[in-house]
């Protein structure tokens, strides 16, 4: 076969013979001539096959791709179906909760029982404040889904962010019973952010660590410059995740098989998706290791904010 | 003799008010937080109607839960009311998206969609149970 790759113009073999004159006797000129033909004829046709070849191995790879496109929309189109669902029964079981006790309590049936109308009505403020939650965090996953990059950042001091995380967080492990170390490096790189939603990532990260580590076992936070990076990490001794879930923690809606059985544990799974989606819009990385019974590790890491002649105007954002 | 009902849910205030109101009226209630639970429970005891949520985030969702007691002869004659906190349509609709339901139809009873009616409660409890 003449090579694999079609050329439009293959080389042409020097045809014998004189091309301008037609001699009627000339038999082995016209033999060489037409076996010259022959030979480009030969040629051409190698390379037409070639060409044939190329052309239906891709078309047939366009196929591959094109099922496989197609199989990934009916995924995603699956996945927003099952998604709805998910969000519909989070904010009605609350709800319905509610209506339950409201129900029980004007229907008349705990009548003159103060004490067990007032737990549960303690009980249905705390399920609306649920769905409020819930609602917040759905509202901040489409506004990151639609505004990637555009939201409005500034440049922080990671410091005046981070200590109302530490103090609120410190109480939590307190009242959890669970051992609680932050160390803070010598000097917090600036960053450049958008520091309501940093909050969160820091705040969400130290509270699933707390919430997820029994009573007696320990949590230790680490944020620090690390190069040219603000590195941030959170080290419990907590539950962990199995191996064959670790790359779905950062899907919605997913919570570990142990978080689900533990029925105290509140929440339904978007702390971490939300996470991620915001250290993406910072450019930023996280990592999570784990193992399962002995604890989770989560290191984010976002880029030092350099604070060049511009005096932190938008304008440093170094695009990176 | 009361009647005895077992409330199959993960949400305790749906728990605790459907107990109020079954008691209230003479049911005996008992409770089992998740599917795990309802089967243990069902070992030792037979009632007369299981309430069943069709999605616990804990161990096996109702779906399971349901199927597994269709599949156990000494529960036979046993009512299930399953209640959801979506809608029947789209849990059928969702359970034959799942790849781990049969996708046939929820082998219940009754079904109710949460919140439940006090009133609707007792009257579809009384109906089952009778039956």
């Amino acid at each position: 076969m003449a090579g694999t790759q079609h050329s439009p113009e293959p080389e042409r073999p020097a045809r014998p013979a004189a091309a301008g004159k037609f001699e009627p006797h000339d038999t082995a000129g016209h033999l060489a001539r037409i076996k010259g033909w022959h030979h480009e004829f030969e040629t051409s046709l190698d390379s037409l096959v070639s060409y044939l070849q190329d052309l239906s191995k891709r078309s047939q790879q366009a196929q591959v791709e094109c099922s496989r496109n197609f199989s990934r929309i009916a995924d995603l189109s699956r996945a927003k179906t099952r998604f709805t669902y998910e969000v519909s029964h989070e904010i009605k079981a609350p709800l319905a909760a509610v209506y339950n006790i409201l129900n029980v309590i004007i229907e008349g049936y705990l009548k003159d029982d103060r004490e067990k109308q007032f737990d549960l009505l303690t009980r249905a403020r705390y399920r609306v404040r649920e769905v409020i939650a819930l609602l917040n965090d759905l509202l901040m996953l489409s506004l990151l889904e639609e505004s990637t990059g555009k939201l409005k950042k500034e440049p922080l001091d990671m410091k005046a962010i981070l200590v109302p995380v530490y103090e609120d967080m410190k109480e939590y492990a307190a009242e959890r019973e669970v051992r609680f170390a932050w160390q803070w490096g010598d000097e917090l790189p600036a960053l450049f952010g958008n520091p309501e939603l940093l909050r969160r990532v820091f705040m969400n990260l130290v509270d699933n660590a707390v919430k997820y580590t029994d009573p007696g076992g320990a949590v230790e936070v680490e944020a620090r410059k690390d190069g040219d990076t603000f590195l941030f990490r959170v080290a419990d001794t907590g539950i962990g995740i199995p191996e064959d879930e670790l790359p779905r923690v950062f899907d919605i809606f997913f919570r570990g098989s142990r978080a689900r059985s533990e029925s105290k544990a509140e929440g339904m799974g978007l702390g971490l998706s939300l996470v991620k989606r915001i250290v993406d819009d910072h450019r930023g990385t996280i990592t999570v290791s784990s193992e399962f019974g002995v604890g989770t590790t989560i290191t984010v890491r976002f880029l030092e904010h350099k604070k060049g002649g511009a005096g932190g105007e938008a304008s440093t954002h170094s695009g990176r | 003799m009361a009647k005895r009902v077992l409330i199959v849910d993960d949400d305790p205030e749906f728990v605790e008010t459907t107990k109020i109101i079954l008691e209230a009226n003479g049911y005996k209630t008992q409770v089992a937080n998740n599917g795990g639970e309802a089967l243990a429970r069902l070992e030792k005891e037979k009632p007369d109607i299981i309430l069943l949520d069709v999605m616990m985030r804990t161990v096996g969702d109702g779906v399971w839960v349901s199927q597994k007691l269709r599949s156990d002869d000494r529960l036979r004659g046993v009512p299930i009311l399953m209640i959801t906190a979506v809608n029947k349509e789209s849990d059928t609709r969702s359970f034959r998206l799942d790849p781990n339901s049969d996708g046939d139809f929820l082998p219940v009873d009754g079904f109710l969609e949460k919140p439940v009616e006090p009133d609707v409660l007792l009257r579809e409890v009384a109906r089952l149970i009778k039956q």
